[in-house]
């Protein structure tokens, strides 16, 4: 009984203790609002990297031939929107055609002529079915952009992002112009606005002999902008009807990809992608799947918007576990102060100790007693810490609004974000990962001067005055 | 004094303490039989081995040869833990420095040992019979009024009632005075000590008693005097009532 009384009496007389609860306690507030604020941050930057992606990309190697059989795949889109949208985890699916080529801004027309000019922008065109496209990615809330700038601009009918500006009227002389779709950023840049003419160029493949040796230009006009938060999607990406950028390119092909959404993506994403591979195979819209996780010449065609961002997503995680040695160092310097504290009282308890073992008190006894002193100053400090830091992340805006205008320092700058807000997750894993690493580490720090209080000799702890 | 089996039988106690290269030798062999009832007095000059013996009689300090039996078991055969519930259950020690827990109340202080010997449970279940027990030891020794003070507000004679009325809870068969009014003034001393005799003849205790006053000798059944690490002679007396002046 002696050890849980003297340890909260010890405790509560003396205020010394504190320093132990306060450094645990400040270490998993500020952890958990590190991690908090991180998560948000890495979250984001998931987000950020993902841009339109769909959840699958389905992107045949149309001129491959099937190893197996040596039959070249399908190239119709039928089939394959017909087997991917019959997989029980598929919600949604869209056939995009895509291309690559220039995008001549108004005031350079004509630059093709001057091959040493600087004044076109590489970008890819791609074909899409808007109806279809809004179920599978997030095209429609990106283009519902707030027009913030002179630049932003959605387009006037969103069921119908290609239709023509309301205030533009077509000249009868003249063939139908195509409208197309860009990033914001990407209008920002060159000066471009609705309603805009501009030209389009590219190289085409001959459909007969396979040379890639047609140039093609074509005038189109800006319909609207869109705005993901991947930005170096905006600059890079012009969206077409499908059919009329096949029409331009004069392609065979009715598609290069299909885009597809999951009805839970962490859930069904590996399964999909097997089962889809194992289904379109079947139909001869894709080639079945390796022998070999390792073939070099095996073509993927089938991958997830993480296998797309692998590289980048894979530096995101080291950023987490590196945040994650980070971390565990400010516990190391919190389990630290619980050991100082611990090792100065057992110091000046040294006469105690050695009456306690005269009233018959055992080793183990003095041991746990330090122990629980070392335990209850993690446990207050850790259940305080978890409340203070979930707290100051839900929180947090308010924190840093009041916290800039006491200081008069802007400390989170909303101008360089795409977000307004600092964002926070709060992952209770990772506070429960926090709060039992703070109570280990607090014990191990307890429990080295512990020992040392248990096997203390009691004539040497009764000499000590 | 009983003429029954001892409750501490000592044989052949030796204790040495390496300094240096050199083994220092503090105690070179000595006998000691302390009875039910019996109040023993161990005199002699400082630095001649007192302490290290009653440390070693009470089961602090292990003898680097000979044996020691506490109520007949053989304490330094026995394991750590066993020896602490030994000393916890049969012997009951009062220190010259009081040795009082800064942070307790004298209440508290004077339960301790109850809260050592017994778990949590056990503890609770039988606290109030321990604080009654407690409360009537220091109601005796006139500390009524003290319950609740720290060791800090008590005078040296009453954290002095307070050490005893710790030793004397949970009634163990021997006390251990290591110079318990060493530390006090002469009047103040006179009445602790009272108190002690009133209690060792009231409970029957074996007291084992440190000293360097010579009138104390007279008040108990035995004197050993030591000299360097050995005991050098034996006084038996009758006991005396306290002198009027000492009252």
């Amino acid at each position: 009984m002696y050890r849980f009384f003297l340890s909260l009496r010890y405790i509560r007389m003396r205020p010394i203790n504190w320093i132990g609860t306060l450094s645990i306690f400040v270490a998993v507030s500020a952890l958990i609002l590190i991690l908090a604020i991180m998560s948000g941050f890495l979250e984001k930057s998931r987000e950020h990297l993902r841009g339109h992606l769909s959840d699958l990309v389905v992107a045949p190697s149309f001129d491959l031939p099937v190893r197996q059989t040596g039959a070249m795949l399908t190239r119709e889109v039928q089939p394959m929107m017909d087997t991917v949208l019959a997989h029980p985890s598929v919600v949604a699916a869209a056939p995009q055609l895509v291309w690559y080529g220039m995008l001549v801004p108004p005031r350079r027309e004509g630059v093709l002529s001057d091959p040493s000019s600087m004044g076109m922008v590489m970008v890819s065109f791609v074909g899409i079915d808007p109806q279809l496209e809004y179920a599978a990615t997030s095209l429609r809330k990106d283009l519902e952009i707030e027009e913030k700038h002179l630049f932003g601009a959605r387009p006037d009918d969103l069921d119908d992002p290609f239709a023509y500006p309301k205030n533009y009227e077509p000249d009868p002389d003249e063939r139908p112009l195509d409208t197309i779709l860009m990033g914001e950023s990407l209008a920002k840049a060159w000066g471009l606005h609705k309603g805009q003419t501009l030209e389009l160029a590219t190289a085409t493949i001959d459909p007969e002999t396979g040379a890639f040796d047609q140039t093609a230009n074509r005038k189109v006009l800006l319909a609207g902008t869109f705005r993901s938060t991947f930005n170096e999607m905006d600059l890079q990406r012009v969206y077409m009807d499908r059919r009329a950028l096949g029409d331009w390119l004069g392609r065979y092909d009715e598609y290069s990809q299909v885009v597809v959404k999951l009805a839970d993506y962490e859930r069904d994403a590996e399964t999909a992608k097997v089962e889809l591979r194992r289904d379109l195979a079947a139909q001869n819209v894709l080639h079945p799947a390796p022998e070999s996780l390792g073939d070099p010449d095996y073509p993927w065609e089938l991958l997830t918007w993480e296998d797309n961002r692998r590289s980048m997503l894979a530096a995101i995680e080291n950023e987490r576990a590196l945040l994650g040695i980070m971390l565990g160092l400010v516990l190391l310097v919190a389990g630290f102060g619980v050991f100082a504290i611990l090792s100065m009282m057992v110091s000046e308890k040294r006469r105690d100790i050695g009456i306690l073992s005269a009233l018959g008190a055992t080793p183990k006894g003095i041991l746990s007693l330090f122990l629980s002193i070392g335990g209850l100053e993690a446990l207050v400090g850790t259940v305080l810490g978890v409340i203070a830091g979930v707290y100051a992340a839900i929180y947090i805006d308010p924190f840093e609004q009041w916290l800039s205008r006491v200081f008069g320092i802007q400390i989170f700058d909303r101008s360089i974000y795409y977000f307004d807000h600092i964002p926070t997750v709060i992952e209770w894993t990772g506070i429960v990962a926090i709060a039992v690493a703070a109570i280990a580490v607090a014990l191990i720090a307890a429990a080295i001067p512990a020992l040392r209080a248990a096997y203390l000799n009691p004539v040497d702890a009764l000499r000590y005055e | 004094m009983s003429d029954s089996s001892p409750l501490i039988q000592a044989r052949g106690i030796q204790r040495s303490y390496p300094v240096g290269d050199r083994t220092l030798e503090i105690l070179h062999g000595v006998d000691l039989d302390l009875f039910p009832g019996e109040r023993l007095c161990l005199m002699g000059a400082s630095g001649t081995g007192k302490t290290t013996l009653l440390n070693i009689l009470g089961l602090l300090d292990r003898p680097t040869q000979g044996q020691v039996h506490v109520v007949g078991r053989n304490g330094w055969a026995l394991s750590t833990a066993e020896r602490a519930r030994l000393r916890n259950a049969h012997i009951g020690y009062v220190f010259q420095f009081y040795h009082l827990f800064a942070e307790l109340t004298a209440l508290e202080n004077a339960m301790l040992p109850a809260m050592i010997q017994h778990g949590p449970l056990g503890y609770l279940g039988k606290r109030k019979v321990y604080k009654e027990r407690a409360l009537e030891l220091l109601h005796r020794f006139g500390l009524s009024a003290r319950l609740k003070h720290r060791p800090g507000k008590l005078s040296g004679g009453e954290q002095q009632r307070v050490a005893i009325a710790r030793s004397l809870l949970l009634d163990p068969p021997i006390m251990i005075a290591d110079e318990p009014t060493g530390n006090l003034d002469q009047a103040t001393g006179e009445k602790v000590l009272e108190l002690l005799f009133e209690e060792q003849e009231r409970r029957g205790l074996g007291l084992l008693l440190v000293t360097h006053d010579e009138n104390l000798g007279t008040r108990c059944d035995r004197v050993l005097r030591m000299v360097d690490g050995l005991i050098q002679g034996e006084e038996r007396h009758t006991r005396e009532a306290p002198s009027e002046a000492e009252a």
